[in-house]
């Protein structure tokens, strides 16, 4: 009845959907929210609060809702002298689920509005529930959205992992300083050159940073 | 500053010595019928007791006391003089003894009346001839005594580019000079000098009696090239001359004071330019053996250190290289690229600054900043830094070296976290069990979950590409499928709808032509029309002729000879069945 090409691109997503996606490389590092919060507390003890904030941050990544990685955290940056993120109702809703089952509801989100379509487009009866299915598969890939759109600040942030930074005023070691970074500060990736990133703290202020002083949260490769 | 001079007029022959003290005797050559003036100078508000010299030949008159009192900065500056009019009764040399035992003796040398011998002071008393030419000391005093330039250099020879300090002196004679028109300038195009600053050393000098205000300029001269050559300075100023003969102002003369001259004799302002004596220098070129390929053209003499801004780093921070060369010479020319082209460290050009320790900044220190970073983790061996200069004393090049520095690199932190990281999963850390929780205010381990695999990537699924084509391709299929079903629908619906509203159109159209022509009363129209309707309907579709559209056409011909009119109610009757034949194609 839909025809063959829609049915043979259907088939190609369940296969997509069946393969095994999270199959890892050998030489690809995984990531668990348990051992990053661990290795984040080791850190901590060590005196490294830098380090400490970078694994914190990337275990929230994994596990968003844990109220011991959120406790260790805003812990970690209160002994560095550094006040805690503040996020508002909206962003903690949003990012109640971990960023995989979000992904997943996004993809029921499209099969239930294609759904909706089609039946529809069959038959004019129980119209009522066909909209609230579509109400519903909107709200679904809405809210994968929204996801992505808040949690767009975590993957292009980056933790300083060494005490006393200097932000430059020129991607170059002789370049000018403007002023200096405390360890386990967040700051925003807003570039790249060389050895040399520029970056946005809080506040506002910005400059350029050399890699080896800062470690992005979400390895940048393959970043979007 | 400022200066208040007041006049005391002794006659007592004996006045008391004062611990300083200090006589001039100014000029030291006359001739028979002139005087020369011997002053005594001491510090303080009074002069004790002294003895005025007794010398065969020679005749010693007292003719003043001044005392000047100069405030300088807030600081008072006291002075007492005593002048004393020695008149030659013959010809000869004749020698004064010092005033006090310490004191050195002065000579004066008396000549023949008409010998042609000029004096200064002789000038000053109204010859206004060319003055005498330069003393002994180097200074060459202008035509009316008022002022004079000098310049002091190394007696050695010089090499081009090398920095010569040299000092600039200009003599001022209180109450003669007016003002100074501009900075000592170099004569000659063969050499630089720097920039002169514009607060000269200032301090008072008598010579040959006179109060003198006597400035110094630091400064370092450069030749451009070599050779012999005769180098001088001349310097702008403002000066006052006398009116009046200067014979007749021989009272304000000997009364030896500025103020008072310009009292009694009557002078007006005028611009002259003062020039210093030629002075003789050689400018050797540098010699081209043995120099270092790394010479930057720095002559002088030199000594260098090196350091550097830590001794411990990770791979990858930026370390500072620092080389110190200190001496006197021409820093200008100092220039070294430090170190270049290192296997395992990534080298910066350098940036340097320079102290000077003097004025002139013959004497200093420049520092040269190298950033440097180490790509590799370990013990490092940096090598020792050279700079070569040219020695003038030695006359030949040198090259200072610095020794060897050690640092420790240790592994970058951005490295040591991914691999932590990348371990973890798999150490024992991960378990929970590797760390004690015994940090105060943190909360302790997770023990990870059984058969946790964990995630190959910290970004969001949703943003992986290979996870994005499952709901793209899922919203292609369904696209599709809705696309296909449209179709469908589309095709499945009866052909003959789209004939039907043609037909109707038409019929709405015929019907309206049919009820304007009834309305008009025009049977001939009326019936023409419903022929043609009629007629176009069956080449649509009809296939038999029924007993009306035989009568309606019959009647569409008679209309046309007849003049028959159709009643209203007729009208209708046939509008009707034109109507229903027209949608249906059916006889009504």
């Amino acid at each position: 009845m839909i025809g063959r090409t829609p049915l043979a691109i259907l088939g190609l997503a369940l296969a997509l959907m069946a393969c095994p996606i999270r199959e890892a490389k050998a030489d690809q590092p995984r990531y668990s929210a348990a051992a990053l919060y661990n290795l984040g507390n080791s850190y901590a003890r060590a005196g490294k609060p830098g380090l400490a904030v970078l694994n914190y941050e990337r275990a929230s990544l994994l596990a968003p809702n844990d109220p011991d990685l959120d406790a260790n955290l805003r812990f970690v940056r209160a002994s560095s002298h550094l006040p805690s993120d503040s996020t508002g109702r909206f962003s903690r809703a949003v990012t109640m689920a971990n960023a995989t089952v979000v992904s997943w509801l996004g993809v029921a989100g499209v099969v239930v509005l294609g759904a909706s379509l089609l039946l529809g487009s069959v038959s004019s009866r129980r119209r009522w529930m066909r909209r609230a299915v579509t109400v519903m598969g909107v709200a679904l890939v809405g809210f994968t959205v929204c996801h992505g759109v808040v949690l767009w600040r975590t993957l292009h942030a980056a933790v300083v992992v060494t005490n006393a930074t200097q932000v430059r005023v020129s991607p170059v070691p002789m370049g000018d300083p403007l002023f200096t970074l405390p360890e386990a500060e967040t700051v925003q990736i807003a570039a790249e050159h060389a050895n040399f990133v520029l970056i946005q703290t809080a506040a506002g202020k910005t400059g350029w940073v050399s890699r080896a002083n800062i470690v992005p949260v979400v390895p940048s490769k393959n970043l979007p | 500053m400022l200066a208040l001079t007041l006049y005391l007029f002794a006659a007592a022959p004996v006045f008391a010595i004062a611990s300083l003290i200090n006589a001039t005797l100014q000029p030291s050559q006359i001739s028979m019928g002139e005087s020369a003036e011997l002053t005594i100078t001491s510090s303080g508000s009074s002069m004790g007791p002294v003895a005025l010299p007794e010398v065969a030949g020679l005749e010693f008159r007292v003719i003043g006391q001044s005392h000047r009192i100069e405030i300088i900065n807030g600081a008072m500056l006291v002075t007492t003089a005593l002048i004393v009019r020695v008149t030659p009764k013959a010809v000869g040399i004749f020698t004064i003894p010092g005033i006090t035992p310490k004191s050195e003796p002065l000579v004066l040398r008396v000549n023949p009346e008409g010998s042609g011998n000029s004096s200064v002071l002789g000038n000053l008393n109204g010859s206004g001839k060319s003055p005498a030419g330069v003393r002994a000391d180097g200074i060459r005093l202008t035509a009316d005594g008022s002022a004079f330039v000098r310049l002091i250099l190394p007696k050695r020879d010089f090499y081009v580019g090398e920095s010569i300090p040299v000092d600039i002196e200009m003599g001022m004679r209180n109450g003669f000079v007016t003002s100074l028109n501009g900075l000592p300038t170099l004569t000659g195009a063969d050499f630089t000098l720097n920039n002169l600053s514009h607060q000269p050393e200032r301090v008072p000098k008598l010579i040959d009696g006179k109060e003198f205000t006597l400035l110094t300029w630091h400064s370092l001269l450069a030749a451009v090239k070599p050779g012999k050559f005769s180098l001088s300075v001349e310097s702008p100023l403002t000066v006052r001359i006398r009116t009046r003969p200067q014979r007749e102002s021989l009272l304000e003369d000997s009364l030896g004071d500025p103020f008072m001259q310009n009292f009694f004799g009557a002078t007006v302002p005028k611009d002259i330019t003062v020039a210093s004596p030629p002075a003789e220098l050689t400018v050797l070129s540098l010699p081209s053996e043995g120099r270092p390929p790394q010479f930057s053209g720095a002559v002088g003499s030199f000594k260098i250190a090196s350091d550097l801004s830590a001794t411990t780093a990770a791979a990858g921070d930026p370390l500072t290289l620092r080389m110190q060369v200190s001496g006197a010479g021409n820093f200008d020319r100092v220039d070294s690229a430090m170190l270049q082209r290192l296997d395992t460290w990534k080298t910066y050009p350098p940036k340097s600054s320079f102290k000077p320790s003097d004025p002139a900044g013959y004497n200093g220190e420049k520092t040269f900043e190298q950033p440097l970073i180490a790509s590799q983790p370990g013990v490092q061996t940096l090598p020792g830094v050279t700079f070569s200069y040219f020695d003038p004393s030695t006359r030949r090049y040198e090259t200072a070296r610095s020794p060897p520095l050690a640092v420790t690199i240790s592994p970058s932190l951005a490295d040591t976290s991914s691999s932590a990281s990348a371990s973890s999963v798999t150490a024992a850390a991960a378990t929970g069990t590797g760390t004690p929780a015994n940090s105060p205010g943190l909360r302790p381990d997770h023990v990870a979950a059984a058969g946790e695999a964990g995630q190959n990537s910290l970004i969001p699924l949703y943003l992986q590409p290979r996870f994005l084509a499952i709901p793209s391709l899922l919203s292609l299929a369904f696209a599709g499928g809705w696309l296909g079903l449209r179709r469908r629908a589309s095709a499945s619906i009866d052909p003959r709808d789209g004939r039907d509203r043609v037909v109707t159109k038409a019929t709405q159209r015929a019907v309206m032509t049919l009820q304007a022509a009834a309305r008009a009363g025009s049977a001939i129209l009326f019936f023409n029309a419903a022929r043609s309707a009629l007629l176009g309907t069956v080449g649509v579709g009809l296939d038999a002729e029924s007993d009306e559209i035989r009568q309606l056409f019959a009647l569409a011909d008679e209309a046309n000879y007849s003049g028959q009119q159709p009643t209203t109610t007729e009208f209708e009757r046939w509008i009707e069945i034109v109507r229903r034949r027209l949608l249906n194609g059916q006889p009504p």
